[in-house]
């Protein structure tokens, strides 16, 4: 559809991708277009409502937390006090924002890592023709689709080291059950668990419609040149994946550092901050403490580790990944 | 065609988003003067709580006897959380001002909004009802004053007591509870009962910082001659004294004699810990729910005595509410701490009767006398004094103090370096508070 408009001359102005912006980059150096204000109208009636929602509940927000993250408030009292960089300082000689700036590369490559590659072998096996295949792919979705608060609640109960749903299992196999949510060391991978368990359903889904669209024709090739099941996979189901791979990389990596509602129903963060991560250090800094100032110069530097995080994927993604 | 018709709906849904803002905002709660009309002279006002369970059930009983006692005033009762998520929602209300007339503030919380102005000084309305205020429990009542202003009613107030299972301490030759921590320190590895290195029953057990180890603990380092500051916010954390409170808490998990369970009243019901110290507040749920006899007593003494603090929360009104409605959430407070309606309250939860009447009326007597768990709680009530500035004045105090301590009893980490550390950062917090009295007091 875009395509077309360029093509029949529609001075519809729309932000083209690249591809389609190429086709028509030589029309329109040559003919600079003016447009008439009832375009400039429409235009603006068009993104209007996307830029304004955008503007209050995203852009403001952050401009607004940049602006924060330079004073000391309460979030009560009428003045905010201009402190400088203050409240970076602060972090960066806070002895728990390290801890929290380590929980949270933990709690990203434990759950991203984990979901992927849980939720590739899910997608591997419920690719083949088995029986109860499509109730498999519905149940391994399901999580996904549940509250993160009620899932935490659940899963506190499991992991109880006294009363809990594993310690029964464990027991039977005579291992005995560590005090998950009540031991540091514990603490982590027990809610890497449950977050792999709610998302690896995303993860396998996307890893199917991945599958499902590699062409049958290049394992044929392969077959026919001798590859086993394993060179079949390593080689042409891998590179082929490679682009679905990098999608979920980067949104994985992306939600894992918002992971909160799993974290605040298990362990509030604890036991001695080891499970609390940035988006739970700013929300315990804003809200806990009411210290605006220090949670909205923890939220920027989340935001810029985000943004970081974007950018390496993008520029790795250009050399490595390849697009079929 | 399609853009016409496209056009003409986002104008149309445009238009409907712009009549649907003062609808919503017409049908919202806080706006009653359409109410107020309906009801004629009642006046409405909002009321937050923070009590799940028994406890809330008790709250909104508190609530519906009010409205049924009196017509002038009726309140509405809105569930907001535990403390602390009530003290967010306020900040917020605040902002929004979208506030309750009324509200219940813990004792760590009612102070940041009084810094800020944000909840009425109570005085005029005190003199204007002739409220008898030599009534209410001394140690309550002057904690909810600054600068000979009363800001901050009691209510739900609880002190810590010690409860044991009885059962328990009889097998290893107790019959009532031990009277210092020297004494359970003696029969904890008796009372403990071990699998390997996991302790399947432990003499004593500590809260999270979420579950306030640091109020508990504060009466410890009491009875150890310490204190978490003075009241002019002088950090005391790394005093001897105070090290050496630390040091017994560090022992009974080195030793292997106390745990750090997820909820401790829950482990205590189930059998898993002999002891533990606890708020009055749960004494009713507890004694429901158990199915051994529950036994309670005043908190160890400690080298230097005994010491026990004072908790709870009490009622605030919010200061930007005209005077009709501050005179009518008045009204409420003082029935939540009338003598009957704190009678009613203390019998229905555990916590402490807040009027020495009340205490002294024949109705509490009887129930003491079926109830002598309460009457330990409410003996143990006159021997309480206020807290210490660092947990209850400085914002998160409770929680920094909580962090330092669950290094000790979870990590098992020294005390000293612990308490430095949280020494510091309450020194650090401790400024700005001290700024904004100065501000105030100017």
């Amino acid at each position: 559809m875009l395509g077309e408009e360029m093509q029949s001359g529609s001075t519809v102005p729309l932000v083209a991708g690249e591809r389609a912006g190429a086709t028509v980059r030589g029309a329109t150096r040559a003919k600079p277009r003016k447009w008439p204000l009832r375009e400039w109208l429409l235009f603006l009636l068009f993104i209007g409502p996307n830029v304004i929602l955008f503007g209050i509940f995203s852009y403001w927000p952050m401009i607004y937390s940049a602006y924060l993250s330079t004073r000391r408030w309460d979030m009560i009292s009428p003045v905010k006090v201009d402190v400088g960089l203050d409240n970076y300082r602060y972090l960066l000689s806070d002895d728990t924002f390290q801890k929290v700036l380590w929980n949270s590369l933990y709690f990203a490559v434990g759950a991203v890592g984990g979901s992927l590659i849980l939720g590739l072998a899910a997608a591997l096996l419920l690719n083949q023709r088995l029986r109860g295949r499509d109730g498999a792919r519905a149940v391994i979705f399901m999580p996904t689709l549940l509250s993160g608060a009620a899932i935490g609640i659940v899963w506190a109960y499991i992991f109880d080291p006294r009363y809990g749903l594993l310690r029964t299992v464990l027991n039977v196999f005579r291992i005995p059950s560590p005090d998950w949510l009540g031991d540091p060391t514990w603490a982590m991978p027990a809610v890497i668990i449950v977050y792999i368990w709610k998302n690896v359903g995303f993860t396998t889904v996307i890893y199917l419609a991945g599958l499902q669209a590699i062409p049958r024709d290049l394992y044929e090739a392969a077959r026919v040149d001798g590859a086993g099941p394993f060179w079949r996979f390593r080689s042409v189901t891998l590179p082929m994946l490679s682009p679905i791979t990098f999608f979920l990389v980067v949104t994985s990596i992306l939600s894992s550092f918002q992971a909160f509602d799993i974290i605040n129903v298990m362990t509030r963060g604890g036991p001695v901050d080891a499970t609390n991560n940035l988006i739970y250090y700013v929300y315990q800094q804003g809200f806990v403490a009411f210290n605006a100032g220090r949670a909205a110069a923890a939220s920027i530097v989340l935001f810029v580790a985000m943004l970081i995080v974007t950018l390496l994927q993008l520029r790795y993604s250009e050399r490595r990944v390849h697009y079929g | 065609m399609a853009t016409r018709l496209s056009r003409r709906s986002v104008l149309k849904g445009a238009a409907g988003l712009a009549a649907a803002v003062p609808a919503v905002k017409r049908s919202s709660v806080f706006a009653a003067p359409a109410v107020l009309q309906e009801t004629g002279s009642k006046v409405k006002i909002t009321y937050w709580g923070s009590f799940t369970d028994a406890l809330g059930e008790a709250e909104r009983g508190l609530v519906q006897r009010f409205n049924e006692s009196q017509d002038e005033v009726e309140v509405e009762y809105q569930y907001q959380g535990t403390y602390e998520e009530t003290a967010q929602k306020l900040t917020a209300a605040l902002a929004a001002k979208q506030t309750p007339d009324v509200s219940l503030l813990s004792d760590v919380w009612w102070f940041k909004f009084y810094l800020n102005r944000a909840i009425a000084p109570l005085n005029d309305l005190i003199s204007k009802y002739n409220v008898d205020t030599s009534d209410y429990v001394d140690s309550l009542w002057i904690e909810g004053i600054r600068d000979d202003v009363q800001y901050w009613i009691p209510m739900a107030r609880s002190t810590p007591l010690f409860y044991y299972n009885k059962e328990m301490f009889r097998e290893v030759g107790l019959e009532s509870a031990p009277k210092t921590w020297a004494e359970l320190e003696a029969v904890a590895p008796d009372l403990t009962r071990k699998d390997g290195d996991t302790i399947t029953r432990a003499a004593f057990a500590h809260p999270s910082a979420g579950s306030y180890i640091a109020w508990l603990f504060q009466c410890v380092v009491w009875q150890h001659g310490g204190r978490y500051s003075d009241e002019n916010f002088n950090i005391m954390m790394t005093s001897e004294e105070t090290i050496t409170a630390g040091e017994l808490y560090r022992r009974s998990v080195v030793d292997g004699w106390a745990t750090t369970p997820q909820d401790v009243n829950t482990d205590f019901l189930n059998g898993l810990t002999a002891s533990m110290m606890a708020s009055t507040g749960g004494l009713a749920g507890i004694e429901r729910d158990a199915t051994f006899e529950v036994g309670t007593a005043f908190l160890p003494e400690g080298p230097a005595g005994f010491g026990c603090c004072t908790g709870g929360s009490g009622l605030a009104i919010l200061a930007d509410k005209p005077a009709e409605k501050q005179e009518a959430a008045f009204k409420f407070v003082m029935y939540a701490s009338s003598p009957e309606g704190t009678a009613w309250w203390s019998q229905n939860t555990g916590y402490m009767p807040v009027r020495k009447s009340a205490i002294q009326s024949e109705e509490m007597q009887a129930f003491f006398a079926e109830h002598p768990n309460f009457k330990t709680a409410v003996d143990q009530l006159e021997k309480t004094r206020p807290q210490d500035a660092a947990r209850v004045f400085i914002p998160n105090g409770d929680q920094i103090i909580g962090k330092g301590l669950e290094e000790i009893t979870i990590t098992k980490s020294e005390v000293r370096p612990a308490f430095e550390s949280v020494q510091k950062i309450l020194e650090e917090e401790a400024k700005p508070v001290l700024e904004a009295i100065e501000a105030l007091r100017s």
